[in-house]
């Protein structure tokens, strides 16, 4: 089990490297890493229906929203005890994930992605527009947290503790018969039918998983930014988690996390130097269409490891149902 | 076993299969023939509940599944390899067929255990009975087509089905791989007491197999009989077998 | 609530059908090109954007009335020739990939040009002004209508009409609506297919350019126009049947209509009143009110 061994002793490393780094770094650099953190665990999220599911889950970013202003609405204008809020926000997302998750996997891909935008952008609409409850279109700010997070190193660890945790809960779900099984109806539904999976269920059951942990992410990035906003909601950030996860390689399973940070980095980075790193992300994703479309991730798998992880285009595909 | 009764299925109008009557006992092999577009694979289809009928019923171990969903007919205990190879491309031939056997083990929502570790014994068991167990690491989609083809009957075979439906198992095999494959079904009604509904083109490979024999013309059961008198019978000569 | 009278409702319903007209140029246009590509051009907003902002630097550079209408005619080429460009360079290099690879193309191609657009023409509000024509208002029945939108309303059906004869009695757009059905038949008889999507795609952008132009004079000129329209596109497109033009005009009514009654009664949450009917209308027929054209 080598492989294995040596793997356990790069995420070891790696652990041990996140822990320590707080002290060693810039303010800044530490709020930095902790928002890699909470975008990434947005993206593998996503790429629990999106990679792994085969859905075209095309508005995440509300069940992140949701996440979001439930944690900072029970806090504030509730008044509920932080550990209530902070259990109840997922929990809403994941609600919200099912409500809506339930009309879209009567849907065939595309019309799934459409009615999932339409939802989402409903729910961002309200958000928008219902200043008196959220705050409308300037959000709400300066939010207290508890002492004991309330440091950007304290936040750091808080959130690196609950990344890693899910980090951890993805991957045995990635490894089970669940997760499988996603995969083989993402690759082949109907056959899946056939030997009496209940597909819809099962995709159904993934979203509800992803979106509860979007709607964790949510509530890190409120313990880090001390405020929500609607564009949490906006279906610009949605599309960005995607090219996130395409970036990293969707086919993999820590591949969202790399895109997560490459973007995050980019626009923080690249974003001091011009105010156009919106026209660099989109030229990186065209570069990124044209040359890498298994995404950094899938790339390096298949360069070091020799095993075929390839998404066939659409010509493989005919020619195989064909055969 | 299985009793399908006056089953009809149009498509935009055009009539697929206009009344289709079949029995099949337990045990047997029992074999669909027919030219092409008389409606053979839309029968299979009609009886697993990938589609719905607009008449007739399907009644299976004395209970009627007409206008059951997919995977419900599938836990009854009907079993279908697919005519055109519907394999899962991407996975390794052990991972195609733990996948069937995870969902009829009914652990399909097992979120915390690696899959990895899970029904071992009896997916090796299945791919030793196809023959496949050489090949447990390799990727389906690389296999040759007939190995393939042996594949799509072990998925099947993976949910412990009493009924296994074949839709042209040897299509594009090669002579010894279709003699591979007469032997598995012999064994896999001798040895694990299934029975099997098959339709085929070779018509050498039916008449050698199968133990009853039901025709299709243009959507309707036109005989079911026995091989012999099949072979006799006027009218299947003049729709389909030709002068022979 | 406030007091509304047959008058107030007249003029909000003709508005509403005027801002409809706009937003049926718009998503015709994308509902072309999703019906031939398949794939809904999330660039179709920055067009839209460029579109106006071209407007509004022809009206600069030729004042008076003679720009206004250069620039309501020379715009949607200005679109049209970007489109061309992006089309040939990069777009058409991708048809053989999945489909998913051409909508993040064309989401890669909205950032780039939303960036475009302010590195030539700056981040502030730009406004233009309709010639001393369209002073004024008009009554009709009893309703009052300013004259500019008027204008849109006619202009509307005759778009409608155009965009029919085009893709019906003209050889090239029959052939594109054949290749929005059956891609590999046009490619068998002999038609590059690869061209045929290039015009689909330069069609529908030019409509883009239109819908931007048109809409110039009464409303800020500002960036994030495209981030605000390509969803209400995406979402007309959806809810009349993907590829379908008057499917396109049947959403677009739905939403103008149902947004400027949503001002009428709350007026705080319009915006909301036509997403809940997108929603609504997507919960009752998925697949759209009319037949997708795939």
């Amino acid at each position: 089990m080598g492989n294995r061994a040596k793997t356990f002793w790069i995420y070891g490393v790696l652990l041990a490297v996140l822990l320590v780094l707080p002290m060693m770094l810039p303010r800044f650099y530490t709020y930095i890493l902790a928002l890699i953190f909470v975008t990434s665990l947005l993206a593998m999220s996503l790429n629990i229906v999106v990679g792994h599911g085969g859905l075209f889950q095309f508005h995440h970013a509300a069940f992140y929203g949701v996440g979001a202003y439930t944690f900072v609405l029970t806090l504030t204008k509730a008044g509920l005890p932080m550990w209530i809020c902070f259990i109840l926000a997922p929990l809403a997302a994941a609600v919200a994930g099912f409500l809506i998750g339930w009309f879209c996997v009567r849907l065939s891909s595309l019309y799934f992605g459409m009615l999932q935008i339409s939802l989402g952008s409903l729910l961002w609409a309200i958000v928008f527009r219902w200043y008196d409850m959220t705050g409308g279109d300037d959000g709400i700010h300066g939010i207290q947290m508890p002492e004991f997070i309330s440091s950007t190193s304290s936040a750091y660890y808080f959130i690196l503790l609950f990344f890693v945790l899910s980090f951890v809960i993805m991957y045995l779900m990635h490894q089970s018969p669940f997760g499988q099984i996603l995969r083989a109806t993402r690759d082949n539904p109907a056959r899946c039918s056939a030997v009496g999976i209940n597909v819809r269920r099962h995709q159904l059951t993934a979203i509800v998983i992803a979106t509860f942990f979007a709607g964790e992410a949510g509530v890190l990035f409120v313990v880090l930014e001390r405020s929500v906003f609607p564009d949490l909601l906006f279906w610009v950030l949605s599309l960005e988690i995607f090219i996130m996860c395409l970036l990293g390689g969707w086919f993999t399973f820590a591949g969202p996390v790399v895109g997560a940070a490459i973007i995050v980095s980019l626009r923080t980075f690249v974003g001091a130097y011009t105010e156009y790193w919106t026209m660099i992300i989109g030229i990186l994703l065209i570069l990124l269409i044209f040359f890498l479309p298994e995404g950094v991730m899938g790339f390096l798998v298949e360069r070091f490891k020799g095993k075929p992880n390839k998404a066939p285009t659409e010509q493989t595909e005919r020619a195989h149902a064909s055969s | 076993m299985l009793r399908v009764e006056g089953l009809q299925k149009s498509f935009d109008g055009f009539m697929a299969v206009s009344s289709a009557d079949l029995r099949v006992g337990k045990g047997e092999i029992v074999a669909v023939i027919g030219p092409n577009g008389a409606g053979k694979t839309t029968l299979f289809r009609l009886i697993t509940g990938e589609h719905l009928p607009d008449k007739g019923r399907v009644i299976f171990k004395d209970e009627e599944i007409t206008g059951l969903p997919p995977h419900e007919i599938c836990r009854k205990g009907i079993g279908i390899s697919f005519q055109i190879v519907n394999i899962f491309q991407r996975m390794t031939v052990f991972d195609n067929v733990q996948v069937a056997v995870l969902a009829h083990q009914r652990k399909t929502g097992t979120l915390f255990s690696p899959a990895r570790a899970l029904a071992v014994e009896e997916t090796e068991k299945i791919l030793r009975n196809v023959g496949l167990i050489e090949k447990t690491q390799s990727v389906s989609g690389s296999l040759s087509h007939g190995d393939q083809k042996v594949l799509e009957i072990a998925i099947a075979l993976g949910s412990n089905p009493d009924l296994l439906i074949l839709d042209e198992p040897t299509a594009g095999m090669a002579r010894e791989e279709t003699s591979a494959a007469i032997d598995l079904i012999h064994r896999m009604t001798d040895e694990l007491g299934l029975t099997i509904l098959f339709c085929e083109h070779d018509m050498d490979l039916v008449f050698s197999i199968a133990g009853r024999i039901m025709v299709m013309h243009q959507g309707k059961s036109i005989i079911e009989a026995s091989p012999d008198e099949v072979r006799s019978n006027k009218q299947v000569q003049e729709a389909y077998l030709g002068v022979s | 609530m406030p007091e509304i009278d047959l008058a107030t409702l007249g003029s909000q319903f003709l508005v509403g059908l005027s801002r409809a007209m706009i937003l049926f140029t718009v998503s015709a246009g994308m509902s072309f090109v999703l019906g031939v590509l398949r794939v809904p051009n999330v660039a179709h907003g920055s067009l839209y954007m460029i579109g106006a902002f071209s407007a509004f630097s022809i009206t600069k550079l030729v004042p008076g009335p003679v720009g206004f209408w250069m620039a309501l005619i020379l715009s949607p080429f200005v679109v049209a020739f970007v489109s061309f460009v992006a089309e040939r360079a990069l777009f058409c290099h991708l048809y053989q990939r999945e489909h998913l690879m051409l909508l993040l193309f064309t989401f890669a191609l909205s950032l780039i040009l939303g960036d475009l657009v302010k590195i030539v023409w700056g981040a502030e509000y730009k406004s233009i002004m309709a010639p001393p024509l369209f002073d004024g208002t008009v009554r009709i029945l009893g309703a009052s209508i300013p004259k500019y939108n008027f204008f849109l309303l006619l202009l509307g059906p005759v778009v409608a009409v155009c965009l029919w004869l085009f893709t019906n009695k003209t050889k090239v757009g029959k052939i594109a609506r054949a290749a929005a059905v059956d891609r590999e038949m046009v490619g068998a008889v002999g038609i590059n297919v690869s061209w045929v999507f290039a015009f689909a795609f330069v069609l529908g952008c030019f409509l883009a350019g239109l819908g931007g132009a048109l809409v110039a004079p009464t409303v800020s000129i500002v960036l994030g126009m495209d981030h605000d329209l390509i969803i209400e596109a995406f979402l007309i497109v959806t809810i009349g049947g993907l590829g379908n033009m008057w499917g396109a005009m049947v959403g677009s009514l739905i939403f103008g209509l149902t947004q400027s009654f949503g001002v009428l009664f709350m007026p705080q949450f319009a915006i909301v009143f036509p997403y809940t009917a997108v929603v609504i209308v997507l919960l009752l027929r998925p697949k759209g009110i009319l037949k997708s054209v795939w």
